[in-house]
């Protein structure tokens, strides 16, 4: 009895909020424009939310430069074999028709805040109400010496989607039996923390199973750990042995130079020579034109407020994903499509006289290891204090169960499923 | 009353519908049948609500989702029951 009475309390706030739900904030005014700029977890998913909880009174236009998207997320299982290229592309197409987004096919090059809006390639102007930004990251070609954007096809990166991903998959498919594989990990705050070391345990993988077993894969790290590491690496020795090499600054003593045109890494205790492949995994920053727009320092990230996703220095504007400060929230396609879905409810809010509640963030991260052999890391976040902070987490164990491992990696598989459709339809 | 309870059922719906966008990052709204992550929709609401609460007590394993439960109250689940409730499996 207590509970439903309590319950009819806690919801009447929710109940005045419904009824205005379809409402525009003045009656007879035009549609509410929100601009958001990039079509990726982050953006594509607050415009589909804010159309579709808009209750008709904004007027979405999603702008991004690329007519498919080619997903970051899973491109490790591509590189492993798990994945053909084709499952990593998602159209558009749904959201402009389900949900009567504007698709504008364009870049963006420049934000006016004052005015507010947004300039595009083509010389179009579009003003704004609320603006939301999701460019992802930006490499830092000046982060490792003797590398620069020259070089990337030398020394690939792969943590831009498209040529690049695949331009890793054909350099490990040309590495010797006996061949050296380097890695340089990127220093943090970086897109998906586990990423590298995936990526590392599908080289393996790939080379194990082609038989070249006497290759071997090492990680030049310039963090002193990194995500998930104490379940990485006695799953590494497990499946590989001693086939991928982990090194620690204090061991490697600093990347000093790479030369791309001869396949060398030198660090400050060794030189590594005749390289047959080197993944340059740079220092990176937010988009381009979310530090342009002056909400990102120099070559950092965006600020936000953490209960809104808005950016601390303008509150017309919401930055999401990679290219923000999202506090304890790894930059992940989870946490993007997570922090879209509170920009989303906040824009309905202020636009459409929708309904607010609570703001709390979730984010996993699977990571395949070995075939049927995926691990996790996640957990549930809450603005606290200014910031993004971790109010429970969950790691996988060291050690466990062989059933327990296939079930993460068909966990993983089945999100990748339901986060595009959540994302993209 | 009887108006308190139709706005209620609307006061929970628009909950429902606020709280399902956490599980859809995971779970098809289509309740399409993958394995790995079972399908949500078109349960019975006291099954659903009563596998929530299993969760949120740590009683049924699942890291994910003991995590989300441990956050919902009785209210929020049942909200999420009623919403996933009433949509239809598209397989
Ligand atoms: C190897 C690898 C593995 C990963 N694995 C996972 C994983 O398993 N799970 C997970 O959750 N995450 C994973 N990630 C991370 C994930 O890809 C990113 O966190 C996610 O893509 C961030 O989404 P976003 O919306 O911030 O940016 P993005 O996905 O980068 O999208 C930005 C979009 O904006 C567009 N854009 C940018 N600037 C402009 C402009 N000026 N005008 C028009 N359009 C513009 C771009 O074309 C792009 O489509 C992985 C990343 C890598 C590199």
């Amino acid at each position: 009895m207590t509970q439903t009475r309590r319950h009819l309390v806690a919801g009447s706030g929710a109940i005045l909020a419904a009824a205005s739900l379809c409402m525009p904030a003045v009656l007879g005014q035009a549609k509410a424009r929100v601009v958001v700029v990039g079509g990726g977890p982050g953006g594509a998913t607050a415009a589909k939310y804010i159309a579709r909880d808009g209750g008709g009174a904004i007027a979405v236009t999603l702008v991004e430069e690329n007519e498919t998207y080619q997903s970051c997320f899973h491109s490790n299982l591509y590189v492993g074999g798990f994945k053909s290229y084709e499952q990593l592309l998602h159209r558009y197409d749904a959201l402009t028709a389900t949900y009567g987004i504007t698709l504008a096919r364009q870049r963006a090059v420049r934000i006016d805040r004052d005015t507010k809006a947004v300039l595009l390639a083509d010389g179009t102007r579009l003003p704004y109400d609320r603006l939301v930004l999701s460019p992802g990251i930006d490499l830092k070609y000046d982060s490792v010496p003797g590398w620069s954007q020259d070089a990337e096809e030398a020394m690939p990166h792969g943590w831009k989607p498209g040529r690049q991903t695949q331009l890793i998959r054909q350099k490990l498919e040309a590495v010797p039996d006996g061949g050296t594989i380097v890695m340089i990990a990127p220093p943090n705050p970086y897109r998906c923390p586990p990423g590298p070391y995936e990526r590392a345990s599908m080289f393996a993988h790939v080379l194990r199973t082609t038989g070249r077993t006497k290759a071997r894969v090492v990680i030049l790290d310039p963090k002193d750990s990194f995500s998930k590491q104490g379940v990485f690496m006695p799953d590494w020795e497990k499946r590989y042995g001693s086939m991928i090499e982990w090194l620690a600054p204090r061991v490697h003593d600093g990347i000093k130079s790479v030369d791309p045109a001869k396949g060398t890494v030198v660090t400050g205790f060794e030189t590594y020579e005749n390289c047959a492949f080197v993944n340059v995994i740079p220092a990176q920053m937010a988009g381009a034109i979310a530090r342009e727009a002056g909400l990102a320092p120099a070559g950092g990230y965006c600020a936000i407020d953490p209960a809104t996703m808005k950016s601390t220095a303008d509150p017309a504007v919401f930055v999401l994903g990679d290219a923000c400060i999202a506090g304890d929230m790894p930059k992940s396609a989870f946490s993007a499509n997570n922090q879209a879905k509170v920009a989303a409810m906040v824009v309905c809010s202020e636009l459409a006289g929708g309904p607010a509640f609570p703001t709390r963030y979730f984010n996993t991260c699977w990571s395949l290891v070995a075939p049927d052999d995926a691990i996790k890391v996640g957990g549930r976040y809450e603005p606290r204090d200014g910031r993004i902070a971790a109010t429970e987490t969950f790691i996988s164990q060291p050690g466990e169960s062989d059933e327990v491992r296939r079930q993460t990696q068909a966990e993983n598989m089945a999100w990748y499923d339901a986060i595009s459709a959540d994302i993209f339809t | 009353m009887f108006w308190w309870g139709r706005a209620e059922a609307a006061g929970n719906e628009v909950l429902g519908r606020h709280l399902s966008a956490e599980c859809t990052a995971c779970h098809q709204l289509s309740g399409k049948s993958v394995t790995g992550i079972p399908p949500i929709v078109g349960w019975p609401e006291d099954q659903f609500t009563a596998v929530l609460a299993s969760y949120g007590r740590k009683e049924r394993g699942g890291q994910v989702m003991q995590a989300i439960a441990a956050k919902l109250s009785h209210g929020d689940m049942t909200a999420l029951a009623a919403y996933f409730g009433a949509l239809s499996p598209k397989p």
